[in-house]
C-alpha cells in the first residue's frame, strides 16, 4: 500500500517533519510510506494561477497514484500554517486530487495541545467542497512538548506513544479499504477490500508482539509460546502422535500444504522442497506473513474473494488450474475451508498437486483415454443432457 | 476622530471583500479615517531564523500600532481564511505582535449564501492565540453573502438593510475602540518574550 506524507510546515527543521520520517521508517514493513516536502510551494494567488508548475503538478501526481495521504501539522495562531493552506487552497482550484482520498492527520507540537485546535481546523478545510477529502474519524493523534519526544536517532522515545501510533496507522489501512468501497462505481468493486490481507486484526490464536515479517517469525512465535517438538507426545482427533510423526506424516501428503488463519497470517506450510522445486514457491522465512505480503497487490482482489467464499460458507472448496507449468502438468491450486466443530472458519488450507501422474495412472489401469476437445465428447456430453431431461419429464 | 486602518484579507486582484472595506471607508468617513491596507505584496510566510520582519511587514505592522483600531475582512477558502491572511498573520505574530490589545472588527464577504461565517470563525480562534492576542469586538457578525450581487456601478451596498446593519455594527465598534483602549492603557498586556514564542519548531 502506498501512501505520501505531506509535511504541513514550510519550516527548515520542523518536528512534524520528524515525525514522518519516523512513520516512514518505523512502519516500513506494513505501508509505504513517502514523505513530501511543501516548501518550493509558492503561496496560493488565484489572480496568478501556477497549477501548472512543476512544483504543484508533482505533488498532485504523488497524490493521485497513492493509496491515501497523511498530513502532519502543526499549530500556528490556533489553526493550521499559511503554507498547509495554501497547498490545499492550489488542490482545490483547478485540480482536485484529494477528492475522495482518504486521509489520516497527525500533527506535532511544542506546546501540550500537541496541535489539537490545528486538527480540527484542518478537518474543517479538507471537508469544503473544493476539496472533498475523505478524513478517517477519531484516531487524534496529537503529539505535545515534541522538543522531548524524539531519542537522538530521530526515534520516538516512547513505547506506548508507538503502539498508539500503530494502532491508529493500521486503522488507516483498513479505513483506505473502506473508503474504496464507497468510492467504486456499482459492478466494479474491488474486493480486496473485503478483506484484512494485511491481517492487522486478531484472533484468539494470534501470537501477538512478534513482527509477523521476520524472517524467525517461527523461532521467536515457539519460543514465545513454549510451543513443544520433536518426540514430545501430541493428543489428536483421533490419535497420539510425536511432533515429529505428525511432521513427517504431513510431508508425505502428495501436495504442497499451506495454512492461513482466519486472521489471513500465513502459519504454517509442508516444507520438504526448496522455493524453487516448489509449486507454488513457499520461502521459510515468509511463515508468519500476512497474506497480504505472499501475494504480489494485482492479486489481492482475487484472494479475497477466494477467502470470502470459504469464509461465508458459499464453497467449501474453490479450485484453480494453473497452465503456466507447461502442457506435461496438470496443477490444480485447491482452497479448502477449514472449519471447527461448529462450522465457524478458521483458515485455509491450500494444497498444490500436480495431478497428471493420477491421471495417467489411472487411465492405464482401466484402458480410458482423455478425449479432449473433440467433437464427439461433446455430443457425447449432449445426449447425457438429453438422458436427464428424458428424466424429468418422467418426473412430470 | 479615531484613524482605523481595513486590512483586505486576500492577495486577489478581484475582491469584495476589498469593495467591502471601499464603501466602508467611504461611508463612514464622518466617523473615522480609515486607511485601507493591502496584503498582496506581502512575502509567503517562511519562519526565518532572525525573525526579523520584511520591510512590507514592518510597514504593515507600524500602521496598525499606529493605528486606535483594525478592521479585518475576510473571504472563505475552504470553510476557513485564505493563506495569504493566515500568512500575514504568521508573519506578525513572528515579528513585532503589533496586533496584542489592538481592538479588531471582523467583517466578510463571500459569493455563496453563507458570507464567510466559517472563515469568521476561524479568524476569531485564531486572532485569541496569544502571540495575536487583539481584543476581537464580541458579538459582532457582520456577512455579506452574495457579494458579487451586493454593490451597485458605484460600489455601494444596494440593500438598505444590509447599510443598517453594517452601521449598527461600526457605531459598536467606534465605542469598543474608546473603551478597550482606555482599559488597556490602565492594564497592558506585556508582550510576550521572545523565547516563550509557543509554536518553535513546528
Amino acid at each position: 500500500m502506498k501512501i505520501v506524507g505531506i509535511v504541513g510546515s514550510n519550516a527548515d527543521f520542523s518536528y512534524n517533519r520528524l515525525l514522518l520520517k519516523f512513520i516512514a521508517k518505523h512502519f516500513n514493513q506494513i505501508v509505504d510510506v513517502e514523505v513530501l516536502d511543501i516548501q518550493d510551494i509558492p503561496l496560493f494567488n488565484q489572480s496568478n494561477d501556477q497549477t501548472n508548475s512543476e512544483p504543484i503538478q508533482r505533488l498532485n501526481r504523488k497524490i493521485m497514484g497513492a493509496d491515501g495521504v497523511i498530513i502532519a501539522t502543526p499549530e500556528y495562531n490556533h489553526t493550521i500554517p499559511s503554507a498547509l493552506q495554501s497547498v490545499l487552497e492550489w488542490l482545490s482550484f483547478k485540480i482536485h486530487p484529494l477528492d475522495g482520498k482518504p486521509i489520516m492527520i497527525v500533527g506535532a507540537s511544542y506546546d501540550v495541545q500537541g496541535s489539537s485546535r490545528s486538527q480540527l481546523h484542518l478537518r474543517q478545510v479538507l471537508d469544503a467542497p473544493g476539496v472533498n477529502a475523505v478524513v478517517m474519524p477519531g484516531n487524534e493523534f496529537l503529539l505535545g512538548e515534541v522538543h522531548r519526544a524524539f531519542d537522538e536517532n530521530d526515534n520516538l522515545k516512547d513505547k506506548e506513544t508507538i503502539q498508539f501510533l500503530e494502532t491508529c496507522l493500521k486503522k488507516f489501512i483498513r479505513f483506505i479499504n473502506v473508503v474504496n468501497v464507497m468510492d467504486s462505481p456499482e459492478g466494479m468493486k474491488d474486493l480486496s477490500s473485503t478483506e484484512d490481507l494485511h491481517a492487522t486484526g486478531k484472533i484468539e490464536t494470534t501470537i501477538e508482539d512478534i513482527d509477523m515479517l521476520a524472517d524467525d517469525w517461527v523461532e521467536q512465535a515457539s519460543d514465545k509460546t513454549k510451543a513443544v517438538e520433536g518426540d514430545t507426545y501430541v493428543k489428536l482427533d483421533r490419535g497420539v502422535l510425536t511432533v515429529n510423526q505428525l511432521n513427517y506424516f504431513l510431508k508425505s501428503m502428495p501436495a504442497e500444504l499451506t495454512f492461513a488463519d482466519s486472521n489471513n497470517q500465513f502459519l504454517y506450510y509442508n516444507y520438504k522442497y526448496e522455493d524453487e522445486d516448489m509449486l507454488a514457491a513457499r520461502r521459510p522465512e515468509q511463515v508468519g506473513n500476512p497474506l497480504a505480503n505472499c501475494h504480489p497487490e494485482r492479486a489481492f482482489s482475487s484472494v479475497a474473494w477466494v477467502i470470502q467464499q470459504l469464509r461465508n460458507g458459499k464453497e467449501d472448496v474453490v479450485r484453480t488450474h494453473v497452465p503456466t507449468h507447461g502442457p506435461d502438468k496438470f496443477v490444480v491450486h485447491s482452497y479448502q475451508a477449514v472449519r471447527d466443530e461448529d462450522g465457524n472458519y478458521v483458515g485455509i488450507n491450500e494444497y498444490v498437486k500436480d495431478i497428471k501422474p493420477i491421471i495417467d495412472w489411472y487411465l492405464e489401469q482401466t484402458g480410458q483415454q482423455l478425449t479432449g476437445g473433440e467433437v464427439d465428447a461433446v455430443s457425447g456430453a449432449t445426449s447425457k443432457v438429453d438422458t436427464v431431461s428424458g428424466a424429468t419429464v418422467k418426473d412430470n | 476622530m479615531n484613524n482605523f486602518i481595513g486590512i483586505v484579507g486576500t492577495n486577489s486582484d478581484n475582491s469584495t471583500n476589498r469593495m467591502l472595506l471601499q464603501f466602508i471607508q467611504k461611508h463612514f468617513a464622518d466617523k473615522a479615517n480609515i486607511q485601507l491596507c493591502e496584503i498582496k505584496d506581502l512575502p509567503a510566510f517562511n519562519k526565518p531564523e532572525d525573525r526579523k520582519a520584511p520591510d512590507k511587514v514592518q510597514q504593515l505592522s507600524d500602521k496598525i500600532t499606529e493605528a486606535d483600531g483594525v478592521i479585518i475582512s475576510t473571504p472563505e477558502y475552504n470553510h476557513s481564511v485564505p493563506a495569504a491572511l493566515k500568512s500575514t498573520l504568521e508573519w506578525l505574530s513572528y515579528t513585532n505582535q503589533p496586533l496584542i490589545d489592538k481592538p479588531v472588527m471582523i467583517t466578510g464577504a463571500s459569493y455563496g449564501r453563507l458570507g464567510s461565517s466559517r472563515s469568521q470563525t476561524h479568524l476569531r480562534q485564531m486572532l485569541d492565540a496569544p502571540e495575536l492576542k487583539a481584543r476581537i469586538m464580541p458579538s459582532s457578525e457582520f456577512l455579506l453573502g452574495f457579494s458579487l450581487q451586493a454593490f451597485d456601478e458605484e460600489g455601494n451596498l444596494k440593500h438598505q438593510n444590509k447599510i443598517e446593519e453594517l452601521e449598527q455594527i461600526f457605531d459598536d465598534f467606534v465605542q469598543f475602540v474608546d473603551i478597550t483602549n482606555q482599559l488597556v492603557k490602565t492594564n497592558h498586556s506585556p508582550k510576550k518574550q521572545t523565547k516563550s514564542f509557543s509554536w518553535e519548531d513546528n
